[in-house]
């Protein structure tokens, strides 16, 4: 634990003026353009990386808002037309009973992407400034926010085979809503904003914190 | 840390601006800020207008579900229902298309539609399950703008925006006239009234209807509206008559109108027409009402002018011209004391007349009185077969005594009138009367019934029933009789006994008749010298007289007893029977029950039909005629028979009287002869029967 809290100082290849391949490992000269050993194009840790984070980051969190905002779902049944948003819709399965499928949308649609936002601000913010989070369990908090991403998507995936399955025209008609489309770019953006986020540069700050 | 060589290098270049430094990755969130913006100004300015409907109350509105509809395309949503601050009413919010909203006039008609099932049909049945929604008719006026209404309790009738004419009709009572109740215009439905209302004084009715654009032309100031209550009965010459219309209008009522004369002028909107009872009436309105620059003129009547009225028409060639416009009596002095004199005051229309309506009066009363120059004259006339008022009728009498047009008189121009003909229809009429009521319907109504009842009983009694079953037992009885073997064999016997008979004397004439009569004449010379045996002889032979009577009766009786007179006699029972039967008092009440039996014996009929009874019944009488037929031939014969038996027997006779009466065989001849002559005078009687009535086999009479 002791390691963790504070490992112990190594020579990293940005220590050393080399540049690290991200694909394979291999250690090249500052100047090459491509990997040697993969042919991945090499590419130095810069503010770009962290920029892309944060335009990714606003993008997504600008499209939250309508996603929330307006319906989700529209369900036409016997001429009487109800249109339900992601919070709305969650009250209403509470109100039918569905607590489990209410817990699940609330959590895949609302928790989610929420702590995915702050975790990515953090993060974002942990590369400048000074935190108290140690950098091993700043990387495993980045690895659950790449993960987990994807999964934010269930909504999507909801309404997207209701809607293609319950057409039956004046009986019962399921059409997706502005929200639908606004959640799942504002998913994609966010997941765009945890690929772009360089992970070493969790690490480099350590060296700053050694000196 | 002293081995770590650190390498010459440059690790970043002159720090560029931190515009420089932006990634192109910036502009995925401004196009998401964008496309957010554009999606809340789209719902916000897709989000309408806000508009304030008051109702009564808001039975079937539903926040954010009920719809707005206007031309039956959805207009908006109602966003709220609430309370107006006085809890009188309900107010209605709902966001309405904007474009929709800038040309909403202040006097839109607002209602709810729901499924309703009334006289003239259902409506509003998609909202059973789409629920109800808020239907909006109004008239648009751009730029107009208004948010608050006031909506209706009921479906408007005439909707804002229609095109068309807006009338009023005044009538004494609404009793017949039902919201929406159709306006026919030959028959064809032209408009819809809405709900009466009273006047304010209590007078009348008031009722507003809407006339169709194309139709709304047909309205002149000359149009008069009439009730039509879905169908009338009318009396007259051409006996009843009963109209139905629609079935809807002889629920809901309905109005119809026409224009009744030519010459209207334009409707304006909103103008009033008097509603009339019936048709009738409504085209006799034309003249009740005052006529423009009428002409009056006076005719005076020496007779009963009882029917006629204020009003009554005036008549011209069956033409109404005018109408009475007053009655009244005067005294007048004649020569012979003072008499009463009734007069008329009519009015005539000129323009009934063919003139023109501004025509000044003096042209009327010209007309008038060349007219009188060349005969016209006014008389009462009855104004149908069957009514008792009298009109005043203007006819041409060319052989009036002449007359002119009195211009003298004082109040107007007196009109001559001649006595009508009426009284005299009146005396036929009652004449007729007279003697239809003097017919005795009665008693003939009663005989008729009687004798109906009679035929009834007749009909219903169950001899009678039983008689044709009888009677064709009868025929078969009788034609049994006449096909039998032995009635028919008869003539055949007849003939052959009297051909052996023939054949008898025959053989006596040709084997030695003559010889024998020698002989004989020789026996009677002999028998003549010896006189007293002779006499001794005859005494004998008369003392056997008796004996040969008595041979000869029985002989008769024989003949009498031959199957002939079975047969008469079986005839003569078969008439009795006959004759029985139709003594029966049963048959002799056979006439007073007939009628109610009718159907009893068309159903008999029926059942004789059926059971092929008639067939049977003609087969015997054409085998009954068959055998009468058969019976006339043979009788016929039988005069000729008894006939040849005669000049036979007188043959023999004579033959026999020269022979002798001596001998035994003269005697036995003789009386076999006689016997014979007995058979054949039968026989002709039979014969004879038969020919005069061959009928009475069958009918026994």
């Amino acid at each position: 634990m002791e390691n963790l809290r504070s490992a112990p100082p190594i020579l990293t290849a940005r220590d050393a003026g080399l540049i690290g391949c991200t694909h394979c490992g291999k250690v090249d000269r500052p100047g090459v353009v491509r990997c040697a050993r993969c042919g991945a194009r090499l590419r130095p840790r810069d503010v770009d990386g962290l920029q892309k984070v944060w335009a990714w980051l606003i993008a997504g969190m600008v499209i939250y808002i309508p996603a929330n905002l307006y319906p989700m779902l529209s369900t036409a049944s016997l001429g009487k037309t109800t249109e339900n948003t992601i919070l709305g819709g969650v009250i209403e399965l509470m109100h039918h009973g569905s607590y489990g499928v209410a817990g699940i949308v609330f959590f895949a649609s609302i928790v989610i992407p929420i702590a995915k936002f702050i975790a990515i601000i953090y993060l974002g913010l942990s590369v400048t400034r000074k935190v108290r989070m140690p950098m091993h369990r700043r990387h495993t908090l980045f690895e659950i926010v790449e993960f987990i991403g994807r999964w934010s998507m269930i909504d999507v995936f909801v309404v997207a085979i209701l809607s293609s399955l319950v057409r039956l025209d004046f009986a019962a008609t399921i059409t997706p809503g502005i929200a639908a489309v606004s959640f799942a770019l504002s998913v994609a953006f966010t997941m765009m904003a945890a690929l772009s986020f360089d992970e070493r540069l969790i690490w480099d700050a350590r060296n700053e914190d050694a000196e | 840390m002293s081995d770590v060589q650190p390498t010459e290098m440059v690790v970043e270049g002159p720090k560029r601006s931190a515009w420089r430094n932006l990634s192109y990755v910036w502009l995925v969130p401004l196009a998401a800020l964008a496309v957010t913006l554009f999606i809340a100004w789209q719902s916000w300015a897709e989000r309408g207008q806000r508009i304030e409907i008051r109702f009564e109350n808001a039975a079937g509105i539903t926040a954010n579900e009920t719809a707005l509809r206007y031309r039956d395309v959805t207009i908006g949503l109602v966003e709220d229902v609430a309370f107006s601050a006085d809890l009188t009413s309900v107010v209605v919010g709902a966001r309405i298309d904007r474009t929709v909203a800038e040309s909403l006039p202040a006097d839109a008609e607002f209602w709810v539609v729901r499924p309703e099932v009334s006289a003239s049909g259902i409506s509003g049945l998609s909202t059973v399950l789409s629920g109800a929604y808020i239907q909006a008719a109004f008239d648009p006026a751009p730029g107009a703008g208004a948010t608050k209404f006031v909506g209706r309790d009921d479906t408007p009738l005439v909707l804002p925006g229609m095109k068309g004419t807006k009338i009023t009709l005044r009538t004494a009572s609404g009793s017949q006239l039902t919201p929406g109740a159709p306006i026919f215009h030959k028959g064809i439905e032209v408009g819809k009234i809405e709900s009466p209302r009273l006047l304010d004084n209590g007078s009348g009715v008031m009722v507003d209807a809407f006339i169709n654009a194309p139709y709304d032309t047909r309205l002149t100031s000359a149009t008069r509206f009439w009730q039509t209550s879905g169908f009338s009965i009318n009396f007259g010459p051409r006996g009843l008559n009963l109209s139905v219309d629609s079935v809807a209008s002889l629920v809901r009522g309905g109005l119809a109108f026409d224009t009744v004369f030519s010459g209207g002028g334009p409707v304006r909107p909103g103008q009033v027409f008097d509603l009339f009872e019936g048709e009738e009436q409504a085209r006799d309105s034309v003249f009740s009402e005052t006529i423009d620059n009428a002409v009056d003129l006076t005719v005076e009547f020496d007779e009963s002018v009882s029917g006629l009225s204020a009003g009554s028409p005036v008549l011209y060639r069956g033409v109404r011209i005018g109408a009475v416009s007053d009655l009244g009596a005067f005294i007048e002095d004649m020569p012979d004391g003072p008499s009463v004199k009734l007069r008329a005051m009519i009015s005539i229309d000129p323009q009934r007349l063919g003139l023109d309506a501004d025509a000044p009066a003096a042209e009327t009363i010209a007309f008038f009185a060349n007219a009188v120059k060349g005969g016209l004259r006014a008389r009462l006339a009855s104004q149908s077969l069957f009514s008792a008022s009298l009109v005043i009728e203007l006819a041409n009498i060319p052989d009036a005594s002449p007359a002119i047009l009195g211009i003298f008189s004082e109040s107007a121009p007196l009109l001559p009138s001649v006595p009508s003909d009426l009284p005299d229809v009146g005396a036929t009429a009652e004449g007729l009367l007279k003697r239809v009521n003097d017919l005795p319907v009665e008693e003939l109504l009663d005989q008729t019934i009687a004798t109906l009842a009679a035929v009834e009983s007749l009909a219903g009694d169950e001899t009678l029933r039983a008689a044709p079953d009888a009677f064709v037992a009868l025929l078969d009885d009788a034609r049994g009789l006449l096909g039998s073997p032995d009635t028919q064999a008869l003539p055949a016997e007849l003939k052959v006994a009297i051909s052996e008979l023939r054949a008898v004397s025959e053989e006596l004439r040709q084997a030695d008749a003559v010889g024998k009569l020698v002989a004989a004449l020789d026996a009677a010379e002999e028998a003549a010298t010896s006189v007293t045996d002779v006499a001794a002889d005859i005494e004998g032979a008369t003392a056997e007289l008796p004996q040969l009577v008595a041979d000869l009766q029985k002989l008769t009786n024989k003949a009498n007893s031959l199957e002939v007179e079975q047969f008469l006699a079986s005839a003569g029972a078969f008439l009795d029977g006959a004759d029985r039967l139709i003594d029966t008092p049963d048959a002799r009440a056979l006439p007073a029950s007939l009628t109610a039996a009718l159907d009893e014996a068309r159903s008999a009929l029926a059942e004789l039909r059926a059971g092929g009874v008639v067939e049977n019944t003609n087969a015997t009488l054409s085998s009954a005629r068959d055998a009468a037929s058969a019976i006339e031939q043979a009788a016929q014969s039988l005069p000729e028979l008894s006939a040849r038996i005669e000049t036979l027997v007188a043959e023999a006779e004579k033959t026999l009287a020269g022979y002798g009466s001596q001998s035994s065989f003269n005697r036995e001849t003789l009386s076999s002869l006689r016997e014979v002559r007995a058979a054949a005078q039968a026989l002709s009687k039979l014969a004879r029967a038969i020919e005069r009535n061959p009928n009475s086999l069958l009918f026994g009479r």
